[in-house]
């Protein structure tokens, strides 16, 4: 969906039409300084370079008066070039918009004004793209038609006028007019005889009607006609152009809000390192929270004493009702349930993963032996398959170590947060630190599920603490070696009973493109029933 | 375009009429009355098609006169601008020719008659192309196109163009 042939065509249509327009109150008198035509050009190029713009911002940076844009922008809306929307909101509204075009435009950050609860009407505009497409092909068409018509007379309505009196009278009244001594029409009052006024057109040439003036007006109409051919080739080209291609649609402001800050959350999470502790604090507190959104891993349990049927809980309450994380700001309106699930997990700082969850909710819920049993065998059999690993990927190993060090660091707090805290004790002074190395490297992110199954294997085998680093470190950077390449990779684990596996399924695609739909992660759903450890 | 439409009307209805044949003498006197007439609303009133209903009279203090509010039904001709109508040409003249398709008439200007016809005048005024081979006068039918009309409240006139593709004459007496 590309915009830019259909920003040429606004150009060129403001170019073409727009040039002379001036928008002057009726009031204001005519002089050399209040000429402001041209305007009407530079706000059309100044939206183009835009989407949804708040008006007084537009006007800021265009360096107009905003009633003077206002009026220019009230005219482009009569000409359904633009799309306005007014809307009364706190300072806080308009901050959230104010994000939500630092991510479209560019990267600045709304500065954190003071707050007022005065409620203020803020006027947006944006172009229509495709209603401009269609205005201005019928204006286009109206002009040919138009020509076209004067040219070979259709549709006018002849005039007559008395050569004595100038009384005026046109073919409507030709019943009273025709005289019954003559074959001419005679003017009412004077008696004198009419002649046919020759087209509007002409006839401040003083054309006097005969077939001289006719001729003439034909001539100068043909003229126009090629005129108008030659000189809006270009629009034209670019109309035929554009005709084919999709419309890029802003929609409604909202909409355009909602998606706008969701693109710049995906943007965000990998590009800078902007630590989500900073933007929880409220520094920025409409600037989307880089990492909260990028859920990026899917955990399918199945497991035959109905602990499958608590993730199928937790995959429904995610699926309809509660809102991906990146789309919850301040000042939206949500119920409690819509809120209440992401509460707990922004608690974990930043990682959202369905496994974490659940893992919560079994430590909760399922608290009898059995189950912790089960777990403590699944967790000292997937370190034995991160040794396999490891061998089969030693040299990358080597050559990351830095890298998954941090790696490691960051997924273990994460890890912890999500586990008992009993599992902690002394360490936990040196964990404390991780995050600041963790969001150097966005990717690490991905892996936190794998190793949040992983940490509690340091209690159990009582390895010491660089050896299981090294171990996730390995893994974490075979799968971000991987990352570059596949699209993905599915970690497969068995469970205690052999018969069933977890699957740990990690999406890469983010990396290249932006903005994963949430849908599709609910929509990953393989359970495998294999009892080793895979890469795909 | 022809419409059928209910219409209303009160008719004054002297004494003398009173009797066995009220009814088909309201009916008769409607008719009389209305068949023929133009409003500037409805078009030209064509025919009437039937009774709706007819009211409660009422008699009107010092004369007697009874008024019934009459409901009717009637076809109606309205003229509309692009609406394509055959004519009859009634008069020819240098500035043009004017034609009536029934109630309703119709002026065409010279510059919307096709520039190769020409003004011949005589006593038998007319238009012909060049090589005389369509010509306009008195009691031709042509096909026209509206693209003019002027509503009053009793009067409907309207102007017309034969300079557009399949306009023109239709049949023509002389050839006949």
């Amino acid at each position: 969906m590309s915009v830019e042939p259909f920003n040429k065509l606004v150009k060129l249509a403001a170019r073409a039409f727009y040039d002379d327009i001036t928008t002057k109150g009726d009031n204001q008198p005519k002089n050399g300084r209040s000429d402001n035509r041209g305007i009407a050009v530079v706000v059309l190029d100044a939206l183009t370079r835009r989407q949804w713009v708040r008006e007084e911002d537009l006007a800021k940076d265009l360096k107009l008066h905003s009633k003077q844009l206002r009026r220019t922008l009230r005219f482009f809306e009569e000409e359904k070039l633009v799309t306005r929307d007014h809307r009364r909101e706190t300072a806080k509204g308009a901050k959230i918009f104010s994000a939500a075009v630092a991510a479209t435009v560019d990267g600045q950050h709304p500065k954190d004004g003071d707050e007022k609860i005065k409620m203020h009407t803020h006027s947006y505009c944006c172009l229509d793209y495709a209603q401009i497409y269609d205005v201005v092909r019928y204006r286009l068409h109206r002009m040919k038609k138009k020509l076209k018509d004067e040219l070979e007379d259709k549709n006018t309505v002849q005039e007559y006028i008395c050569p004595n009196c100038s009384k005026r009278y046109n073919a409507l009244d030709a019943l009273r007019l025709i005289s019954l001594v003559d074959e001419y029409f005679h003017c009412e009052s004077c008696n004198g005889e009419l002649v046919a006024e020759s087209d509007k057109l002409v006839a401040q040439e003083g054309g006097d009607g005969d077939d001289n003036a006719r001729r003439r007006r034909r001539e100068k109409l043909k003229d126009m006609l090629q005129k108008m051919e030659v000189q809006l080739k270009p629009l034209m080209d670019q109309l035929a152009r554009v005709k084919d291609l999709t419309v890029p649609e802003f929609g409604s402001l909202l909409a355009w809000e909602a998606r706008a800050s969701a693109a710049s959350r995906a943007a965000n999470g990998d590009s800078n390192g902007n630590d989500p502790s900073r933007s929880s604090q409220g520094g920025y507190s409409a600037t989307p929270m880089p990492f909260l959104g990028d859920t990026k891993v899917v955990v399918e349990f199945t497991e035959p004493d109905g602990k499958g049927e608590d993730i199928k809980s937790i995959a429904e309450s995610t699926g309809l009702k509660v809102l991906p994380p990146w789309m919850i700001k301040q000042g939206m309106n949500l119920t409690k349930e819509q809120r209440g699930d992401v509460k707990q997990e922004t608690m974990m700082d930043g990682s959202l993963s369905a496994a974490e969850t659940s893992d919560d909710k079994k430590s909760i819920t399922g608290n009898d032996e059995k189950k912790i049993l089960q777990d403590e065998y699944y967790k000292a059999y997937y370190a034995a398959i991160l040794e396999a690993a490891a061998k089969q990927t030693e040299e990358m190993s080597n050559t990351q170590m830095s890298n998954s060090e941090s790696s490691a660091s960051s997924s273990r707090q994460v890890g912890i947060k999500s586990k008992r805290d009993e599992d902690e004790g002394d360490d936990d002074v040196g964990w404390e630190e991780a995050p600041v190395a963790g969001n150097n490297a966005n990717e690490n992110y991905k892996v936190n599920d794998l190793n949040v199954e992983a940490d509690p294997i340091a209690d159990d085998d009582d390895e010491d603490d660089v050896d299981w680093e090294e171990e996730v470190g390995t893994v974490s950077a075979s799968i971000r070696q991987y990352s570059s390449s596949h699209l993905g990779c599915v970690v497969v684990m068995p469970y205690p009973d052999l018969k069933h596996g977890m699957v740990l399924t990690l999406l890469f695609p983010f990396w290249f493109q932006k903005v994963v739909p949430f849908e599709f992660f609910r929509s990953v759903k393989h359970v495998y029933k294999f009892n080793h450890f895979t890469y795909y | 375009m022809f419409f059928h439409i209910v219409l209303e009307r009160n008719m004054q209805l002297h004494p003398r009429h009173f009797g066995r044949n009220l009814r088909d003498n309201i009916v008769s006197k409607l008719m009389k009355d209305v068949e023929g007439t133009c409003s500037g609303r409805h078009g030209f009133v064509v025919a009437i098609t039937g009774i709706e209903n007819i009211g409660k009279g009422l008699i009107r203090d010092g004369t007697g006169f009874v008024t019934f509010p009459v409901k009717y039904q009637c076809v109606v001709f309205r003229p509309f601008k692009g609406e394509i109508l055959e004519a009859v040409v009634t008069m020819v003249n240098k500035m043009g020719f004017f034609a009536e398709a029934g109630p309703v008439q119709i002026f065409v200007s010279n510059h919307l008659i096709p520039d190769d016809m020409e003004f011949q005048s005589g006593d038998m005024p007319n238009y012909t192309t060049s090589d005389g081979s369509v010509k306009i006068q008195k009691d031709s039918e042509v096909r026209l196109k509206i693209i003019g009309t002027r509503v009053d409240a009793t009067e409907i006139f309207c102007i017309g163009t034969i300079k557009d593709d399949f306009l023109g004459v239709i049949n023509d007496p002389a050839a006949a």
